[in-house]
């Protein structure tokens, strides 16, 4: 399937802060309780659509543990946007944000779209970060908040399209260089700002992608 | 994708990949440089690729199925050349052992990563029931280049030829009172060419053959698919408590292993006396870690004598293009008269000629290292395809240069006398890592041991350790990219590799547990048929066992003398196997009256055989480690009292 632009994703995060788990419930509609833990880094791709466009969402989900850091660095080189992921009911996830900030800030590109998301919000009655702390941190770092849930899917969908809408909106308004594949952008063959044989307009998401480019 | 292989594009790819440091060159440009059948013979190949672009692929482009890449989506991601991701299997339980894995694209000089692997874990089976089945698992590596095809044909298809061939020599593979035997105290008169053929000569048969049977298909298969290129191939086999390395190319199986010296072990027992605490770490400290090489690169720099033989022997595949010779330094046409420094054909030493004009020819092998040459163009000069490969230039065929030969190194498992404990967890058994040339271009063999063990220190228990080493290795040999867009090294900021890396990790021990396992087991049975034909049998045995208990230790001892000497062994054990021999036929006399009773053991025998595959790999050490002391004296034992029969049936061979 073709699309008007590729976007670059990369999710980070703590251990057991639930990033397969998104994307899982992302890519594939479904919450897998137990999940293995991740070595390395797992891909993962949907087509949304945004404006009229496909877009399609190329996911790299990496590995939490620190012993991971170093390698997981080397990921943020040539990636749009970025996911970063605490759980809400553990409260030294949202304390390392901080750290996994610099990370973040000092190997991608400074036009990276950062969004901050506390995930596992179904376990309200285990909460020990109040949604308003979440909230304060990302005003405070100029990122954009989400609490979510992947096994509710609750703003699971909404955490990801978000993110490309703000992608685009920098797209249209010229901050992103999209020559530049370093940037986590690749412009496809589709470019017609308006293209009538798409289905469904606006911020429909589309289905999960299997085709080639 | 189609645009991507439009005629210069693919001619480009292909030279910058086959010859990186050669600058790729438009080909106009080329065909004013060199007039006449130049020219013809790139306008040939101009039109056989165009023809090349209409056939399909054999296998669709993948990566090792056990590493789960499904989608187009998760191939392209992977193969990102600008972040380089280090991808490792994401279920570790697929490889047996928890045996590591780990890859990395090349930095864009292609499209794909060229480099494929593959492991198999199978069995051979007697189609009689007279012998259990013998299991063995095979882990090869290939380093593609000019296209993917032909790496990742042997990914998919080299282990069934490898089967096939194992499998028609079953019967000797399986048999363990063969008619050795009997030859033995018959010599056959000279002019009856009879040889005896021990097993492990059969399996390097079965290999070779295999390797010559799998370029042989990507020759048949020219025809009907798109031009697979060529590729290298290192491929290990543990069979029958035994590790074969065979390698053809550049590719490299190196063995990590440590050991504590002999004056380090005084040290460590004096400090254990006196504070008990630290000895474990004063362990460690001194613990000695080493590679050795289980493989042999074959490249136009360490294959110059047989590439030079080959152009001597056949100056016509030179097509007047090239030369046999060496030089100093390149000759020019000023230099025409003069006296030069030379080597011709197969010379080791330098010597002076006067300069001719055929001397301005190219040699056949140019270039030192990494960037040696054979005809100015492939860097490798073993492995699979290439069978349409052209030297740059002049349009020469390269294959007649080439063979699908393999070396193939022996290491007995069973001759390794060592108890794993906790400073060694791996013993004197080692641990195996197969690599593309993308980590050995940019990594010493021992550096490579170092950080195998280091990694292995970090991660004591994890169930994925050996994924941790493979990656490690990985990520080392990509190193980081540089503002500038460079791979450079982590520590020495020395250029690290842009070509492709893939890393296979291979705990040697558990091949060791699993072969005595299967004998243990084996012999279980065999005292189960004996038991079951004649209850007294059960009895003599357990005296037996009893009787040689004291003689043990000797044997092991002097075992391990032989081990010291850390020497790759190429040869079998031929008494010991002779001696089970013996003593298994004087059993199977008896049991082939007994049809029933055999079928009703062989049923055990094959859920026994499973029930061994399906262990998990994650079992109890305390457990293994309990069965492997056991088991080993008791195959000492027996192998010990049937080695003094084997030499009185010998001395009597040898008085006749």
């Amino acid at each position: 399937m073709s699309y008007a632009y590729l976007f670059k994703y990369i999710i980070i995060g703590d251990t057991g802060v639930g990033k397969s788990c998104l994307l899982l419930q992302f890519t594939d509609k479904r919450f897998q309780p137990v999940h293995d833990l991740t070595i390395g880094v797992e891909f993962g791709a949907r087509m949304i659509t945004i404006d009229g466009k496909q877009i399609k969402l190329q996911i790299w989900d990496t590995a939490g543990q620190e012993a991971f850091r170093s390698i997981t660095r080397s990921y943020y080189r040539g990636a749009a946007g970025a996911l970063l992921v605490y759980d809400i009911t553990r409260r030294e996830t949202f304390n390392h944000l901080t750290t996994w900030l610099e990370d973040a800030r000092q190997h991608s590109n400074s036009n990276m779209v950062i969004m901050l998301i506390g995930n596992k919000s179904d376990l309200d009655s285990r909460r020990e970060v109040k949604k308003e702390e979440g909230e304060a941190f990302a005003r405070e770092h100029g990122l954009v908040f989400m609490e979510t849930s992947a096994r509710t899917a609750a703003n699971v969908e909404e955490a990801f399209i978000n993110t490309a809408k703000e992608i685009y909106e920098k797209i249209q308004e010229g901050v992103f260089d999209i020559n530049n594949e370093a940037n986590g952008i690749k412009i496809g063959q589709q470019h017609s700002p308006t293209n009538p044989s798409l289905p469904g307009a606006g911020n429909q998401a589309g289905s999960a992608s299997s085709g080639c480019c | 994708m189609s645009n991507m292989f439009s005629i210069t594009n693919i001619k480009n790819r292909f030279i910058s990949v086959i010859a990186p440091d050669i600058p790729p060159l438009p080909s106009a440009h080329n065909h004013q440089l060199h007039r006449g059948n130049i020219s013809g013979a790139a306008s040939n190949y101009q039109l056989r690729m165009a023809h090349q672009q209409k056939k399909p692929d054999k296998f669709a482009y993948a990566r090792p199925r056990f590493l789960q890449l499904l989608t187009i989506d998760e191939l392209r991601a992977s193969a990102d050349h600008n972040v380089r991701p280090i991808i490792v299997p994401r279920d570790t339980n697929l490889l047996p052992w928890g045996t590591g894995y780990a890859e990395c694209v090349n930095s864009g000089k292609s499209e794909w990563n060229e480099d494929q692997a593959a492991f198999a874990r199978q069995v051979l089976s007697d189609p009689t029931h007279t012998h259990p089945d013998l299991p063995y698992t095979y882990f090869g590596i290939f380093d593609g280049h000019a296209g993917y095809g032909a790496a990742l044909a042997a990914s998919h298809q080299f282990h069934h030829i490898l089967h096939e061939k194992l499998v028609d020599c079953l019967e000797l593979l399986l048999s363990r009172e063969s008619d050795n035997s009997n030859q033995e105290s018959v010599f056959p008169h000279p002019s009856q060419f009879h040889r005896r053929v021990s097993k492990d000569e059969l399996i390097i048969g079965a290999l070779e053959s295999a390797f010559f049977n799998m370029d042989s298909l990507l020759a048949q298969d020219r025809d009907r698919y798109r031009d697979a290129g060529g590729c290298t191939a290192c491929v290990a086999l543990f069979i029958n408590g035994k590790l074969f390395v065979a390698n053809a190319g550049d590719s490299r199986a190196v063995l990590s292993q440590r050991k504590i010296s002999i004056a380090c072990v005084e040290k460590k027992t004096t400090s254990t006396a006196i504070v008990p605490a630290t000895s474990s770490e004063a362990g460690a400290d001194i613990q000695e870690v080493f590679a050795v090489p289980f493989s042999f690169d074959h490249t136009p720099e360490t294959e110059r004598h047989r590439l030079l033989t080959v152009a001597r022997l056949k100056p016509h595949l030179m097509e007047k293009q090239y030369a046999a010779m060496e030089y100093a330094k390149r000759p020019h046409m000023k230099d025409l008269g003069q006296r030069i420094l030379c080597r011709q054909g197969t010379m080791k030493g330098w010597t002076y000629k006067t300069l001719t004009r055929e001397d301005l020819r190219m040699p056949v092998v140019t270039g030192e290292g990494k960037r040696s040459r054979l005809l100015g163009t492939l860097g490798v000069t073993r492995g699979f395809g290439d069978h349409d490969l052209l030297a740059i230039n002049t349009g020469t065929q390269i294959k007649p240069y080439l063979t699908p030969q393999p070396e193939v190194v022996i290491r007995d498992l069973s001759k390794i006398v060592s108890i794993p404990d906790e400073n060694n967890e791996d013993g004197d058994y080692g641990i195996l890592v197969m690599a593309t040339d993308g980590l050995w271009d940019v990594s010493e063999n021992d550096a490579v041991a170092r950080t195998v063990f280091q990694t292995l220190a970090k991660y004591p228990t994890e169930k994925h350790r050996y994924t941790m080493v493979a990656q490690e290795l990985v990520a080392r040999a990509r190193g980081k990219i540089n503002d500038s867009g460079h791979w450079r090294l982590a520590d020495s900021k020395a250029a690290a590799t842009v070509d492709d890396i893939s890393v296979i990790v291979i705990p040697v021990y558990q091949y060791y547990k699993e072969h005595v396992e299967w004998e243990k087991k084996y012999a279980e049975l065999q005292q189960k048929r004996q038991s079951v034909i004649c209850p007294s049998a059960t009895e003599a045995r357990e005296d037996e066992i009893f009787l040689v208990n004291g003689v043990e230790k000797a044997h092991v001892e002097e075992e391990h003398e032989d081990d010291e000497e850390e020497e790759v062994v190429v040869e079998v054990n031929r008494q010991q196997a002779q001696a089970t021999i013996d003593l298994e036929e004087e059993r199977h006399s008896n049991i082939e009256s007994i049809k029933e009773v055999v079928e009703l053991v062989d049923n055990e025998l094959t859920e026994a055989i499973s029930a061994l595959y399906a262990a998990d790999s994650t079992e109890d050490d305390k457990n293994s480690e309990k069965d492997s002391t056991v088991d080993t004296p008791e195959k000492t034992n027996k192998s010990t009292q049937q080695q003094q029969q084997h030499h009185r049936n010998r001395n009597r061979k040898d008085k006749r």
